[in-house]
């Protein structure tokens, strides 16, 4: 019985993760390679054909550097697959340093709007592209209707945005509205951990916390970016590396506890 | 040659034997017949005249690529930098004038610095004269006024007052000058002088990527306007295509009932014909027209025209399109929206000058790898380094120990470096090589975990507190 009522919730899921897909029957994902973080999500991966949402706090609301370059590794697979658009607001982007990353940088497309509006106009513009795989913005805060109509642009040919929240300098931040995004994350930098017996820094490390994700559980992780600042990059793997899960305790646990009475 | 001025047939032009008998421009046709009873008249054709004219402007292309048609019967050429290939100015206007009068053409000519100094040679000077640079002023001063391309009256008027030649002009003070016979006068001295600019009108080569709409009504509303822009582009493309061509930039113009033309631009990072994609990108401009009246005539040219292979629409057309087919449309509309300094893809420059090493390159170009991934870099580069206040470096050479960086205190963890990067000396002058520009980067990492990318401009001197910046920030 329990098996019959399994199986009519899974087709009902898929008829449901169908019907979010704009039609289009597989939605696509790409996997990190690592259970701890792939099961948190429902198709074993991040979702793709949709947008996700960066953030930081204090000093990286105004700068937005480690959003940006975490932003950037989680879409390097992608960015190899096909073109990536970077729109921009100010243009300090540098180049040199997403390479350093491991990012392919050399083929990215720097767009600098003039202003939130024409920010977001270009990144529906780009998403609805075909050929373009990611694209990255970087606005203030993307309300309701922006983001639904990011939503509808990324479905047309299943490209992903990257929107990365960023404040101008001494700017007020703005209420973050409820959003659309499949997935909002939450960046900050944390200290790097050189290999023993070596000088320096180590890899950059992120302490990031996934805040939502539409029909996934949320957490709170610590990344590293395996590949940067070496020659011995894109053996295949994800780029982003996960070091360990963080004990955030202000989170909701994933599935509520039912306690035996 | 007669023409008819204001109800009078008057003479227009009169050649040398009839000047002898006495003859003048302007003189009536009657007086003139009385005169000479045998005068052989002629109707005056400005229209041949002019076609004549431009006709002759093509076949100047030959001595010098700018050549511009002065109405109604003269000529500049600008030959500054060709005449070398003749073996100089004099050799040129040999050959010049050689050839013309081959062609049986009755001329004047004369070389100077300005269009204004070479014309009151060629008018009023010795045929032939050649100003040496910046000695005009000798061979203009003993010219009358009307060398000056003066208007008749003004012409007249300074005639009158006894100033006979050019040299009188020359040693009047400006303001009065201008007061008495009008800021034209003072303009046209400075402009065969070279103190002022004079712009030509270049003769432009015809275009042959030109397509025209004429409407029986004027149209005026934006729908109609977006259509004929389609219309046009159709039937310029259509050409196109029958020859194997595409071009990157298009110019729509609207040409207005009142004589007003509005011109319109587009710019393709790949040559196209699609019409419907060239009538796309003008769609969002042609709010920026105002139709005023009513537009009669719209005309689209197509520049930088070059050779596209041509490409069968494809069967399996439900297949993505390549990359590059998406994305070239897309850059064209994001270019012509924006700007083209908005829309860019870095270019990896032999530079290890942190800001010279990647620059905006077109959107288009295709992939090149450059920068070296070992050597970090930060991922956002502040265009100008942002000063760093309490420092405190205890040891020479190396990072800090803590920095403030608007309004906050870091205190560094962990650093590397110094990384040296001096200024590339090869490229300015020797002397001003200075060891100030020489920057020490360090890469540090404060106490949250944040990497700051930071340098000490100069060497470390005994006594002096160095200047610390911070350049970027990594991820």
């Amino acid at each position: 019985m329990s098996g019959f009522r399994d199986e009519r919730l899974a087709a009902l899921k898929a008829k449901i993760a169908t019907l979010e897909a704009g039609g289009r029957g597989d939605s696509e994902s790409l996997p990190f390679g690592d259970p701890r973080l792939d099961d948190c999500f429902l198709g074993g991966g991040l979702p793709l054909g949709c947008w996700h949402e960066f953030g930081g706090e204090g000093l990286e609301a105004e700068t937005a550097a480690c959003p940006a370059g975490f932003a950037a590794l989680m879409a390097a697979p992608l960015a190899r697959r096909g073109e990536a658009v970077w729109i921009l607001r100010r243009d300090d982007l540098f180049a040199p340093g997403l390479v350093g990353l491991g990012f392919p940088a050399e083929r990215l497309i720097q767009v600098c709007a003039r202003d939130e509006a024409e920010a977001l106009a270009v990144a529906e513009d780009a998403l609805s592209t075909p050929g373009v795989a990611a694209v990255f913005a970087e606005v203030e805060a993307v309300s309701l209707t922006a983001g639904r109509r990011l939503q509808l642009a990324c479905e047309k040919r299943g490209a992903t945005g990257f929107i990365i929240r960023r404040r101008p300098y001494g700017g007020k931040a703005k209420a973050g509205a409820g959003s659309a995004a499949a997935s909002r994350w939450r960046v900050a930098p944390a200290a790097s951990e050189p290999e023993p017996g070596e000088f320096g820094l180590g890899p950059p490390r992120w302490a990031v916390t996934l805040e939502r994700c539409r029909g996934g559980r949320t957490g709170a992780w610590l990344f590293e970016a395996g590949d940067a600042f070496t020659y011995e990059a894109s053996d295949g793997t994800h780029p982003l590396r996960l070091v360990a899960p963080l004990g955030d305790l202000q989170l909701a646990p994933a599935q509520p506890l039912r306690r035996a009475g | 040659m007669i023409e008819q001025a204001r109800g009078t047939r008057r003479l227009a032009a009169v050649d040398r034997a009839g000047r002898k008998l006495g003859l003048f421009v302007g003189q009536k046709a009657t007086d003139a017949a009385a005169i000479a009873p045998e005068l052989v008249t002629a109707e005056a054709e400005p229209e041949a005249d002019a076609q004549a004219l431009s006709a002759l402007t093509d076949w100047c292309v030959r001595f010098s690529p700018a050549v511009a048609a002065d109405d109604p019967d003269g000529l500049f050429l600008d030959i500054s930098g060709v005449a070398h290939l003749w073996g100089g100015e004099a050799r040129l206007l040999a050959d010049f004038q050689a050839r013309l009068t081959a062609n049986g053409l009755a001329f004047r000519a004369a070389i100077a610095d300005t269009p204004g100094a070479a014309w009151a040679l060629a008018h009023y000077g010795q045929d032939g004269a050649i100003a040496e640079p910046g000695r005009q002023i000798s061979l203009l001063a003993p010219l009358p006024p009307a060398a000056l391309r003066l208007a008749p009256e003004t012409a007249a008027q300074i005639d009158r007052l006894g100033l006979k030649a050019l040299a009188q002009l020359f040693v009047i003070p400006r303001a009065p000058l201008a007061r008495r016979f009008g800021i034209e006068t003072l303009t046209r001295i400075d402009q065969a002088l070279g103190r002022s600019k004079e712009a030509l009108s270049f003769r432009r080569p015809p275009n042959p990527w030109f397509a025209r709409l004429a409407f029986a009504e004027p149209i005026s509303t934006p729908e109609d306007m977006a259509r004929v822009a389609f219309d046009v582009a159709a039937k310029l493309c259509r050409r196109l295509e029958t020859e194997g061509q595409g071009a990157r930039r298009f110019e729509l113009c609207f040409h207005r009932l009142d004589g007003h033309v509005a011109p319109l631009t587009v710019g393709l990072s790949l040559a196209a014909r699609d019409p419907a994609r060239i009538a796309k990108l003008f769609a969002p401009k042609l709010e920026t027209i105002d139709p005023g009246f009513g537009i009669e005539v719209v005309t689209l040219e197509a520049t930088e025209v070059e050779p596209v292979s041509g490409r069968q629409a494809r069967l399996d057309s439900l297949l993505e399109a390549t990359s590059a087919e998406g994305l070239a449309p897309l850059i064209d509309r994001l270019v012509n929206r924006l700007g083209e300094d908005r829309v860019w893809k870095a270019r990896a420059v032999e530079s290890h000058v942190p800001e010279q090493s990647a620059v905006p390159g077109p959107p288009m170009a295709a992939p090149l790898a450059g920068w070296d991934p070992e050597r970090p870099r930060p991922l956002r580069l502040f265009r100008r380094p942002e000063p760093l206040e309490f420092v405190s470096a205890p040891v020479p050479d190396d990072p800090p120990l803590q920095f403030r960086w608007r309004g906050q205190l870091h205190r560094v963890r962990r650093a590397e470096g110094p990384e040296r990067i001096g200024e590339e000396w090869w490229r300015g002058a020797i002397d001003e090589v200075r060891t100030d520009h020489i920057r020490d980067y360090y890469r540090v990492e404060d106490e949250a975990g944040g990497r700051f990318w930071l340098f000490r401009a100069g060497l470390y001197a005994e006594g002096v507190a160095p200047k610390w910046w911070l350049h970027g920030l990594f991820a």
